[in-house]
Parts: structure tokens; C-alpha cells; sequence
């Protein structure tokens, strides 16, 4: 192990790597052909009342595979795929629809709107987390072109204690936010790609 | 078919590598930095060998060719750019007309600190887990011999070779898993590389540990969290006799039915230590305890969290302490790298010190020999409401959750004993919410901290009188201000502003003798070295993703005349 790696070894072990990766999303999009039907193909939904998977981090979305799957979130609609999936089945799906690209949401924000929510966002400092332009970091899901629908369901969720697999970070923003205040956010991170 | 692809992806990238390594560079001369010159690193002006300057971290530069004459003839000399448009914190590394320096994401250049050119590039690889708050951050490398020391954000420790840029040793400091990352910059002594870690708002057990620098083994490690004794003395006040309106029978009562919460217990070490060689001592400041807001389930007085800590350089073995706030529920804790410098005791008597910036907006004097606080400044930014407890609807407090002091360290300017210190000023609510331990793969805040909009957010430089602790001067700037400061022999006081601003300023008054335009947050931290005989001032402008001032990529490198 102390002996440097000659040139050649390191390129085969990056090789190597890069191909466990490459299996990993090649793997993942076959999985996730179970996925097409609400989620879109390649991780974009039509449908606004499920999120578009496309660009969310890798950690994010095996984080909620493993909450939906051990009842830490619970959607019916999820049920019926989550008994068959494995760890590695998760962290392949994850990995194909991060390496999915996103496209910009076809949502008509309100301009005013847009405006309100990006105000109260910086109130609430969503960026610490979410990172600037809302691309998400790790655990913390990237919502930049999310669906309003599905944005507004969330916070909701988040507001009266329906949804709590988030360590109580988002429970405490969104009991801060009023209806209109949700609204807006979910224009303003409609709006963004 | 899958295999085929599989076999030309590999030689893609086989041949990719080659190609890469090709063009890639050797730095055309020896490096080997000596303990001696680490050791007198902050005494001479030809090198900036250590994040901040010295083992003291006065970052204080004792060159004097650019000074208080000449400064508005300070032009730029290059701009490097590197590949990566992110948050930048890096104190670059300068050695013999050689620059280290690091991008978030892990990247390291070394370039020629004269022209700019790029001699190396190297890309550390990921690991698939990462788990960090507040931006994927790098901070900078050590130097030692002919090796270049760098933390990941996957919470692991390499050593390069400085010549060539080849990875000589990695090892994993923590498992990223549970909520360890890194992104502070190593310091190496005695060939032993010392190491804290992010993750109080992951809910680890913190930590400074020590690394053989010739082979990467781990030669101790101490815990910010001790497994017996963290309920502290039940401290009523805080560090400056302020009631934090606990309520201790409670706690009691709390901790009497579980003490086990030790090993989620937060307290990281997110900048550098100081090392008083001599005493064989190492200094440093923890963080909060985790979760950040939410005190119950963390009964007593969490020490060593928000803390001034000293131990033992060869043992890691505990000396000393100093707590600033027990059982924070704010997350006004300790980040600011400790200073050690000579202080005036209460008696008038000069005796040896060690001084911290605190997110509180006080600058804390200490004596070295056994930590008691001597005293503690003038508060450098507004105070309100302290300490009212978070609530779920939200508590207004000033200073807000990021300070006061950040990260931001702090520059002793030797001439005019004056430690001058970068505030913000985020007028913010506190809220708290119950939330039990996730598990580490989740930011476990116990609650959310949020800006009153309408309230105006600055930032101000304050130069505080170590001996008397008043603030001697301010400046008061546009935005809230993070990132770092530099004296210098040359009277004057280096640092950025998140609008991309990098000024000069006189650092016995504060007045503002040059400005120049970076055209991202100028967030990093400025050093000053000397090649060719002429003196440079650095600086990485790449924004910053805490305070989400505008990102870049690029380090301005300034000399008179350009």
C-alpha cells in the first residue's frame, strides 16, 4: 500500500473506477424503466404531482428510496417498488438519474410571484443549504426546476408534520411560511434551471 | 456490447491520462521545506508557509516593500484560473517561487508565484459519499519536506508530492458516512499533521487528530467530546457574565436517565490550530454541539464545544480549557483560528496570550499557561436580545447565527498591537424544533435560523487593543464580511469584500488607501510573499456558498507597478 502507484496503475484504477460508474448508470436506467411511468423517461415527469428525478443528487435520492423504503416517508404510490429494491438497486438509481440532465420546467411563473418567493428565500437562507442557484449539495436536494405542484405538496407536508424524514430542518422553515409565502417559493424554484 | 463500452470507456480515459500527464509539468526545482523554516516561518518574508503565516497565525507578513506610500500603485500581476467556479477559501501556500493552492472540490495547483504559470493539477477523486454543510470548501494545503498535505470533503487526508503533484499516501480520517467532512487546511509539525474535522451539524463526535507526515498513520487522536465529564460546572453565564437563561434542574434531570449522547455530540474543529512549540502545546477552538438549536437532547454544559482547548503536541492529551457559551442553542460558537501572541494580563504585566475572534463579536484574551480568560473586547458589532432561547415561532437575536466572527481569521498587526477582525452583521430569528438524531446522513439543525428581511445586513473590519480591549477603529462595508485578513510590516491591512471588492487599508487608522475590483466575492484568504526579489499580494476571488456572494474562479496576484 506505501508503494507509489506507477503511472500505468493508476490509470487502470481509474479506469476501473470509472467503469464501476459508468455499470452503476448503465444499471440504474435499466431499474428505473419502472420509474418512466410517473417520473418520465429519463427522470422528467409530465405529470407536476411527481418530482422530476433528472439532475437530483446521487445522495439525496437513495437517502429517500431508503426512507420511503424503512417507512421514515410514506407515499402509496411508492409502495409497491420498494419491497424489491436493494441497496445497490438505490444507489444505481440514484446514480442514473443524477447523471440525468434537467430541462427548463415548462410551469408559467408569475413574474411578481418569482419575485416574492426569491425575496423570502434569501429571508430564510435556503441557499446555506441548497446552495446558490438551488442545485442542491449531497443530502440536500437540488429543487432549481422543480414542479410547482409537487414543491407546494412538500412544504405543505413539511408545515403540518405529514412529511418529517428532514431531521426537523424543513418542518422548522416551513412553520415560518404562510400559504402565499409557499406559493411564491414554488414559482420562484419553478422558474429556475 | 456492455463490455466493449465498458473496455472504451477505460481506454478512453487510459489514453485521456496519458495525454494529460503529458502536458502536465514538473516544478523545475527542489522543494524541501525544513521544520526550521516552518518553525521561523512567520520572521521572514521571502515564503507564507502556513495558512496563517506562522504557528502563532498572527498573519502578519514582516515584509515591507508594498506599505502605506506606495499601495496605490499596486496593480495586478497575473490572474490565475483554475478549472473550477466555486466557493474559494484558500490561504495559498508559497515556497521558494512555488504556489499551492486549492479550489473546492479538491484541486490543487502549483504554479510559478512570479508569472502564474501551471506546472501540476491535481483532481483528487470523490469518494460516492460526501456529507458537508456550508459549501464544498477547501481551505488550502500544509507543506513539510517535499510533500504537500490536503483534507477532502470525503474526509480523507493525502500527501502529494509537491514536485510533481503524485498522490505519495492517502488515509481516511473519518467515516463521511456519519457526517465527517473536511475542509480546512492541515498544519504540519514535527512531522505529524494535525487534523480537526467539520460535522456539528451532522451530529459526530469532534475531533483534532495527529498523522505520521511520512506515511499517513494515525499517531493519536483527541476528542472534543470527552465519554465522562461533558456536563461541564453547569456554567449559568457565559464567558462575559451574561445569564443564558438555562434551566440547569431540568438538564439534570435530563442527563440523569442518558448520558450516552457523547458520540453525536458535534463540536468540530473547523480551522487550523496554533502550536507553542516550546511548551509542546496546541491550541485550538471547537465548535457547537449538535444538533445546532435544539438543547434537550443534550443536557449540561457540552463540553468542550464552544470552547478554547489546549493539549498535549505529542500525546494529544488534554491541558486546558476555556468555555466561551455552554449548552449553546445558537450556533454562536468557535470557529476563528486562536492567535498566540504577548498580552498585558489584568495587572499590566505582559505575560504570553492566545486570543480568538468569537461569532459572539468579542475578541477573547488568554493566558496561555492555563486558558483563564483575561479579558474580552468591546463588542465589535450590535448585541441584542442575548441570550433569549430559541423558539419555534422564532426569537430575534443579534448577532445572527453566522456572527460576529465566522471562519474568518483574525490579523495581529505588530506595530500597533491591534487584532483586526472581519463582522457580519445578519439581523436573524432563532427557531427551535425536536428532532432526534437522523442517523448522520442528515443535517440535524434542530431548528432553522432565519434573516429578517427587513433588516439590513453589513459587514465591519475592527481593530481591537489586545491590552485594553477597545476597539481602536472600524469600517463598516456594504455586505456582511468572511474570508481573511493580512497585516503587514508595511503598515497596511489586506482583505475582501463579498461584491468583489479587495482593499487596503492603513491598519493603525483604517483608512482605506486602495480598492481593486475582482469581479467575484473576494472570499479567501490574502498572503504576501516575495520572488524575484518583489513583493506579491494574493488573494482567490471565487465568491462564497454560505453567504452565496457571486462565485468565480480565479486568483488576482498584485505587485507595484503590475
Amino acid at each position: 500500500m506505501r508503494l507509489p502507484l506507477s503511472a500505468a496503475a493508476a490509470a487502470v484504477f481509474c479506469a476501473a473506477t470509472f467503469a464501476a460508474q459508468a455499470q452503476s448508470v448503465d444499471a440504474g436506467r435499466r431499474k428505473a424503466e419502472a420509474c418512466v411511468a410517473c417520473h418520465g423517461p429519463g427522470g422528467i415527469s409530465a405529470d407536476p404531482a411527481f418530482p422530476i428525478l433528472a439532475g437530483q443528487t446521487a445522495r439525496y435520492t437513495y437517502l429517500q428510496l431508503k426512507d420511503f423504503k424503512e417507512g421514515r416517508r410514506t407515499e402509496p404510490l411508492m409502495e409497491p417498488f420498494l419491497a424489491a429494491l436493494s441497496r445497490e438497486d438505490m444507489f444505481d438509481l440514484a446514480a442514473f438519474f443524477a447523471a440525468q440532465k434537467p430541462r427548463p420546467n415548462a410551469f408559467k411563473a408569475d413574474p411578481a410571484r418569482v419575485a416574492r418567493g426569491k425575496a423570502k428565500a434569501d429571508e430564510v437562507l435556503c441557499t446555506m443549504c441548497h446552495l446558490g442557484g438551488f442545485l442542491g449539495q449531497n443530502e440536500i436536494p437540488r429543487v432549481a426546476g422543480q414542479h410547482y405542484a409537487y414543491v407546494v405538496k412538500q412544504m405543505r407536508d413539511f408545515k403540518t408534520g405529514k412529511r418529517t424524514n428532514d431531521a426537523g430542518n424543513m418542518a422548522s422553515v416551513a412553520k415560518t411560511l404562510s400559504e402565499r409565502d409557499i406559493e411564491d417559493l414554488a414559482h420562484f424554484l419553478s422558474s429556475l434551471y | 456490447m456492455k463490455t466493449s463500452h465498458i473496455l472504451a470507456s477505460g481506454l478512453t480515459l487510459a489514453f485521456a491520462l496519458a495525454a494529460a500527464s503529458a502536458f502536465a509539468q514538473e516544478v523545475p526545482k527542489t522543494i524541501n521545506v525544513t521544520q526550521q523554516q516552518l518553525t521561523g516561518a512567520g520572521g521572514q518574508a521571502a515564503n507564507w508557509l502556513h495558512t496563517n503565516g506562522s504557528y502563532a497565525q498572527t498573519r502578519y507578513y514582516p515584509g515591507k516593500a508594498i506599505n502605506t506610500e506606495n499601495v496605490g500603485k499596486l496593480k495586478v500581476a497575473y490572474v490565475f484560473q483554475t478549472e473550477v467556479v466555486e466557493s474559494m477559501e484558500t490561504a495559498p501556500i508559497v515556497v521558494n517561487g512555488v504556489m499551492y493552492l486549492t479550489t473546492s472540490f479538491n484541486h490543487v495547483y502549483a504554479i510559478d508565484a512570479a508569472t502564474g504559470k501551471q506546472f501540476w493539477h491535481y483532481k483528487h477523486k470523490m469518494g460516492p459519499v460526501t456529507t458537508f454543510c456550508c459549501g464544498p470548501n477547501n481551505r488550502g494545503v500544509a507543506i513539510s519536506g517535499g510533500k504537500v498535505f490536503m483534507a477532502t470533503l470525503d474526509a480523507k487526508l493525502l500527501a502529494l508530492d509537491a514536485k510533481t503533484g503524485k498522490l505519495a499516501w492517502e488515509t481516511q480520517i473519518a467515516d463521511p458516512e456519519k457526517g465527517y467532512s473536511e475542509t480546512m487546511a492541515p498544519t504540519v509539525i514535527d512531522n505529524k499533521v494535525l487534523i480537526g474535522t467539520n460535522g456539528g451539524e451532522y451530529g459526530v463526535r469532534g475531533f483534532v487528530k495527529a498523522f505520521n507526515a511520512g506515511d499517513g498513520k494515525l499517531l493519536w487522536t483527541f476528542y472534543t467530546i470527552p465519554e465522562k465529564g461533558h456536563e461541564g460546572v453547569w456554567a449559568v453565564n457565559d464567558a462575559t457574565g451574561r445569564n443564558m437563561k438555562r434551566d440547569i434542574a431540568a438538564e439534570k434531570a435530563a442527563l440523569a436517565k442518558d448520558s450516552s449522547f457523547y458520540q453525536t455530540l458535534g463540536g468540530g474543529v473547523w480551522m487550523n490550530p496554533s502550536v507553542d512549540l516550546k511548551a509542546r502545546t496546541v491550541w485550538f477552538v471547537v465548535g457547537n454541539p449538535s444538533p445546532d438549536l435544539y438543547g434537550a437532547e443534550r443536557p449540561g454544559d457540552n463540553l468542550y464545544t464552544n470552547s478554547l482547548v489546549a493539549i498535549d503536541l505529542d500525546k494529544g492529551t488534554y491541558k486546558c480549557h476555556s468555555q466561551y457559551i455552554a449548552h449553546d442553542v445558537w450556533d454562536l460558537d468557535a470557529v476563528s483560528p486562536p492567535v498566540l501572541v504577548d498580552v498585558k494580563d489584568k495587572a499590566g504585566k505582559m505575560v504570553q496570550g492566545v486570543i480568538h475572534g468569537g461569532k459572539t463579536g468579542h475578541v477573547y484574551v488568554h493566558a496561555r499557561k492555563d486558558c483563564s480568560l483575561i479579558r474580552f473586547s468591546q463588542a465589535m458589532i450590535p448585541q441584542e436580545n442575548m441570550w433569549v432561547l430559541p423558539t419555534a415561532e422564532g426569537a430575534r437575536m443579534l448577532p445572527g447565527a453566522n456572527g460576529g466572527v465566522e471562519w474568518s481569521p483574525l490579523a495581529y498587526d505588530a506595530g500597533s498591537r491591534l487584532a483586526i477582525a472581519l463582522n457580519l452583521h445578519q439581523p436573524m430569528t432563532y427557531h427551535v424544533e425536536a428532532a432526534k438524531y437522523p442517523g448522520g446522513s442528515k443535517l440535524w439543525l434542530g431548528g432553522a435560523f432565519k434573516a429578517i428581511a427587513s433588516e439590513k445586513q453589513w459587514g465591519r473590519v475592527s481593530a481591537v487593543n489586545i491590552d485594553t480591549g477597545k476597539v481602536a477603529w472600524k469600517l463598516d462595508t456594504a455586505q456582511p464580511l468572511i474570508g481573511g485578513g493580512l497585516a503587514t510590516a508595511g503598515g497596511l491591512y489586506f482583505f475582501g469584500e463579498g461584491n468583489g471588492s479587495f482593499n487596503a487599508l492603513d491598519s493603525k487608522t483604517g483608512k482605506k488607501l486602495w480598492s481593486f475590483q475582482c469581479g467575484a466575492g473576494a472570499n479567501a484568504m490574502p498572503v504576501s510573499y516575495t520572488a524575484g526579489k518583489k513583493q506579491y499580494i494574493a488573494m482567490g476571488c471565487g465568491g462564497n456558498t454560505q453567504l452565496d456572494f457571486k462565485r468565480g474562479n480565479s486568483v488576482f496576484v498584485f505587485a507595484l507597478g503590475g
